[in-house]
């Protein structure tokens, strides 16, 4: 018995080290990806493999990254989130308020929790009442953009306490402190989504809603729960916009759900939900990231970034859309 | 046999199929199939479920493509690309789910083809031509033309997909199953429409496997099994409802049932028991329980409720009454992760749809029940994985390709991690819907094995099929459900395919025949009864009136357990006695002279006894009243 056990075992590991199972799984391919573009860089820009240029990628990745975590989250249930642009600039506004009159962390925690109040509202629309995810986050998204002039008062809010930027502009053993957050965030939930049963229930209800149900899994709550969670990083992640320029915009995080659905497709999500990975979701918010510095630092127009970028992301999906016909004719 | 279609025999078929073939994937669905259609002349194309009938009719009607074989119409050869096509030359399908725009009015749809045309439409027209054929067919009144079909009934919504037909002057017209979902008026309505089109001079096609009505509505009739046709362009009136069944199940019973000892002597408590469940519109009142280590069969035809049941027991259908009892105790099943606490297991009909996660790999498919019934935070599946080394030497199933996609494995194999999926919670109960459903000849015994061994260590397994061979050969006790109702209760010894068939055909006449013999009740007194008579048995279809004879609706009784054997072996046509009864038995035969089954009337033995022409008068007025309405 200990012996099969053993030549089990054994077995298992050999395929581990196999060379070809490795290059078949997705992320191993998109990190491919992530030093062919950084090879590129440093061989058209001479600044960009730079150790301080290295950290302003990172630095540009926080807010993005978490977004993005979030909208994994729901995008492996089936479903989408257009609100988290405009989430991310109410909850920025409401952050700014409760700043001028208690201290950070309480402001911090209120601002989470109108975040995940508004995933809720949107999650409990999409579960309960079988709307449509697109259509209920897009009329959340004009609500909470609205919301969000209204309680600036069309304006920026400046004057927020000045110890706030330590969350940024501190490090630990030499790395910025919002860069260890963001890698916290993706340890976490790259955890939860692999080991717990919520994190298994997500990809369930993604990839058979049915089957997850008849299987006697919480399909309502686990169908609800990543709105939630998307709402309350969007806060998360203003929290740290906020810090960097010490105000509050009304207009902020438009256009940052294209971003982060961006980051995750190419991360290789399928949009019908119940695949994709959050280190696919990370390598992706890389790849976003680093084109667009790297075209900076190139002095590429910003009227051509969008070319740039949008061709990337369709030649990233066609190229991984030919490599699974292959390997499914084989 | 009515002189009008002796006459049609002789002229040329209108559609000819020959050696239709017919691939999907590596699935055969049909082999060198053929058929023959005339005008004026309704065709039965009769076959088990699965056999290939509405595959067939598909390819005729140009819904589906044939991988080889030649279509001639009219002796032309038809090369159908589309609907569009068989439409365009006058070739309709009435299908069970129809084809209908939902949001568009009764008159659109019925001009749906011609909407697809360009050039100008007149609306008047349109509804002239409508109220028209609507006339024509004698149902105007039924059908209004404004109305969204989405708010119709499944009989109007047919009665549009024949409009639509009649529209284009469809000259041949399929019913794929067109009574599955209608009620008994409903039926005779659509038989009086199918009268009118055949006496048109249109060919018809009746896709069906409900006996009753294919004796009441068609002339001939051809018999497909498993893909293939086991009897061609037979006339109707020359078979006999167990000619029909032989042709439709084959002789040919495999050996890969190995029946296993049980004990049935009643010591074994009951595990679980459902009663009187109603969870509308399919199930209206299903009963039945499975003791400890019990194999219990649900048969019945597709469509009948039994999947509908078990999935509302399951919760994922809303009660609206019965009761669920786990171990003698109350249960209150919401959904299903009540039951899978309480010690259920639920493999359900549609592997792809409701058992497989498709981006799981085996391990994690094989987990999901387990996780479903943990509390824990985690995924609860490292205390799991001796048992799962066992199961999966149990079942043949590789070890080493536990992080592959499920999907690469054969449905036999799914089929086998599947229910492996629910062993490995250990539930006290194990519910099976159509266990095997496309799944290899080999992999079926290995299946059954399965589910016997577990019901060997005390496993209740419960087991739908609509496969009666099967069910007669896995289950110990059958329970019966036609029409949302369990209706028999059998022990599968004994039973047979054909008895099986019988039972489970929904009759059109059942409700008819009850209060038939109410009648009967009233006026003579004493107890009437519906029944089956075969050598050995008889099963008792309904009852009425007092217990005189010992039988109840649902029962088969060995002759000699009733309290009628003498007039049940006479099977006399008059009072026999003998039993310390009087019992009156008279055979009910359709139009066309088809065992119907026995109606028996049984009155204590001493009093005056009625005169047994005029109580034969009675039942065969009805009868004949029944036929009337229906032709």
């Amino acid at each position: 018995m200990t012996d099969t056990k053993s030549t089990n075992k054994a077995k298992i590991k050999l395929r581990q080290f196999n060379v070809q199972a490795i290059l078949q799984r997705l992320e191993v391919r998109m990190l491919g990806l992530v030093l062919l573009l950084a090879i590129i860089l440093s061989l058209s820009s001479e600044h960009f493999l730079t150790e301080r240029n290295i950290f302003n990628i990172l630095d540009q990745s926080v807010v993005i990254g978490i977004v993005a975590v979030g909208m994994t989250f729901v995008i492996l249930t089936g479903g989408i989130d257009l609100s988290v642009g405009a989430v991310f600039g109410l909850t920025g506004i409401f952050l700014a308020l409760f700043l001028q009159n208690m201290p950070i962390p309480v402001a911090i925690g209120l601002a989470m929790l109108v975040g995940a109040g508004i995933g809720l509202f949107s999650g409990v629309l999409v579960a309960v009442f079988g709307l449509a995810p697109f259509v209920v986050t897009l009329g959340v998204m004009a609500i909470a953009r609205s919301l969000s002039f209204i309680f600036s008062g069309q304006r920026s809010i400046s004057g927020l306490p000045p110890n706030l930027d330590s969350i940024v502009y501190s490090t630990f053993l030499g790395i910025p402190t919002n860069v260890l957050f963001l890698i916290g965030v993706y340890l976490i939930a790259w955890g939860y989504l692999t080991y717990t049963k919520g994190g298994r229930t997500i990809y369930a209800i993604g990839s058979n809603f049915e089957a997850a149900r008849a299987s006697g899994l919480p399909t309502l709550f686990y169908s609800i729960l990543p709105y939630v969670i998307s709402g309350a990083l969007a806060a998360v992640a203003v929290t740290f916009s906020l810090a960097q320029v010490m105000s509050a915009d009304p207009l902020a995080g438009n256009g940052l759900e294209l971003d982060a659905i961006a980051a995750v497709v190419i991360g290789g999500a399928s949009l019908y939900g119940g695949r994709g990975s959050i280190i696919g979701t990370l390598l992706g918010v890389l790849i976003m990231v680093m084109i667009r510095n790297g075209l900076n630092l190139m002095g590429v127009s910003p009227f051509w970034q969008g070319t740039a970028i949008g061709s990337i992301i369709i030649i990233a999906l066609l190229a991984e859309r030919v490599i699974n016909w292959r390997s499914r004719r084989n | 046999m009515q002189p009008h279609t002796l006459e049609h025999i002789r002229i040329a078929p209108v559609l000819t199929a020959q050696h239709v073939t017919k691939r999907f994937g590596s699935t055969q669905a049909l082999t060198d199939t053929s058929l023959e259609m005339r005008s004026g002349e309704v065709l039965g194309l009769l076959g088990a479920n699965g056999a290939g009938k509405s595959t067939l009719s598909r390819i005729v009607s140009g819904h589906l493509r044939p991988t080889s074989g030649t279509l001639t119409f009219d002796g032309c050869v038809l090369e159908l690309g589309s609907t569009r096509d068989a439409l365009r030359v006058g070739i309709a399908l009435v299908a069970q789910e129809t084809f209908l725009a939902p949001d568009m009015s009764v008159l659109e749809n019925i001009f749906l083809p011609d909407l697809a045309t360009s050039g100008h439409l007149s609306y008047r027209d349109m509804r002239r031509k409508a109220t028209e054929i609507l006339e024509a067919l004698g149902h105007n009144h039924i059908l209004p033309l404004k109305a969204e079909v989405r708010t119709l009934s499944a009989a109007q919504r047919q009665l549009v997909e024949i409009a639509k037909a009649l529209a284009l002057d469809a000259r041949l017209v399929i019913f794929d199953e067109p009574t599955a979902s209608l009620s008994t008026a409903e039926v005779d309505r659509l038989f009086d429409i199918m009268t009118r089109l055949r006496e048109d001079g249109r060919a018809l096609g009746f896709v069906s496997h409900r006996l009753e009505e294919v004796f009441a509505i068609t002339d001939r009739v051809t018999i497909m099994r498993e893909g293939r046709i086991v009897l061609e362009n037979a006339v109707t009136g020359s078979l006999s409802q167990n000619d029909i069944i032989r042709y439709m199940v084959g002789r040919d019973i495999g050996t890969i049932y190995s029946k296993r000892e049980v004990k049935t002597d009643g010591t074994r408590e009951v595990v679980f028991e459902v009663r009187g469940l109603r969870s509308m519109p399919w199930v209206k009142d299903i009963s039945f329980s499975v003791r400890r280590g019990e194999i219990l069969g649900l048969g019945g035809l597709v469509g009948a409720g039994r999947s509908e049941a078990v999935e509302a027991v399951w919760g994922l259908r809303p009660k609206q009454a019965g009761e669920i009892l786990i171990n003698g105790k109350l249960a209150k099943i919401k959904k299903p992760v009540d039951a899978v606490r309480a010690g259920l297991g639920f493999v359900a009909e549609d592997r792809r749809a409701q058992n497989i996660v498709p981006d799981f790999n085996v391990h994690e498919n094989l987990m999901i029940a387990q996780m479903g019934k943990t509390r824990s935070f985690g995924r609860g599946y490292s205390n799991k994985e001796m048992r799962v080394r066992e199961l999966f030497k149990d079942l043949d199933l590789p070890m080493d390709r536990m992080d592959q996609s499920l999907l690469n494995f054969s449905g036999g194999m799914q089929q086998k991690v599947i229910i492996a999926r629910w062993l490995l919670i250990e539930p006290d109960i194990l519910i099976l819907d159509e266990p095997t459903k496309g799944v290899d000849i080999g992999t079926r015994s290995s299946v059954y094995r399965l589910l016997q061994a577990a019901a060997d260590e005390g496993l209740g397994v419960i087991v739908i099929s609509s496969d009666f061979e099967e069910l007669i050969g896995l289950a110990e006790r059958i329970v019966v459900v036609s029409d949302g109702s369990s209706i028999a209760d059998l022990p599968a010894e004994g039973l047979s395919e054909d008895k099986l068939t019988l039972i489970a055909a929904p009759r059109t006449s059942t409700a008819r025949n009850q209060a038939l013999l109410s009648s009967l009740v009233n006026t003579y007194g004493g107890e009437a009864f519906w029944c089956l008579l075969d050598k050995e048995q008889a099963i008792c279809l309904a009852r009425a009136g007092a217990d005189l004879t010992g039988m109840d609706s649902g029962q088969a009784l060995k002759k000699d357990e009733t309290f009628i054997p003498n007039a049940i072996r006479c099977c006399d046509d008059t009072f026999v006695g003998g039993d310390g009864l009087q019992t009156l038995l008279t055979q009910m035969t359709d139009t066309r002279g088809h065992d119907l089954g026995w109606i028996g009337l049984t009155l204590p033995e001493g009093g005056e006894l009625p005169e047994p022409s005029l109580i034969r008068a009675q039942i065969m007025h009805l009868n004949n009243e029944n036929m009337a309405e229906i032709s």
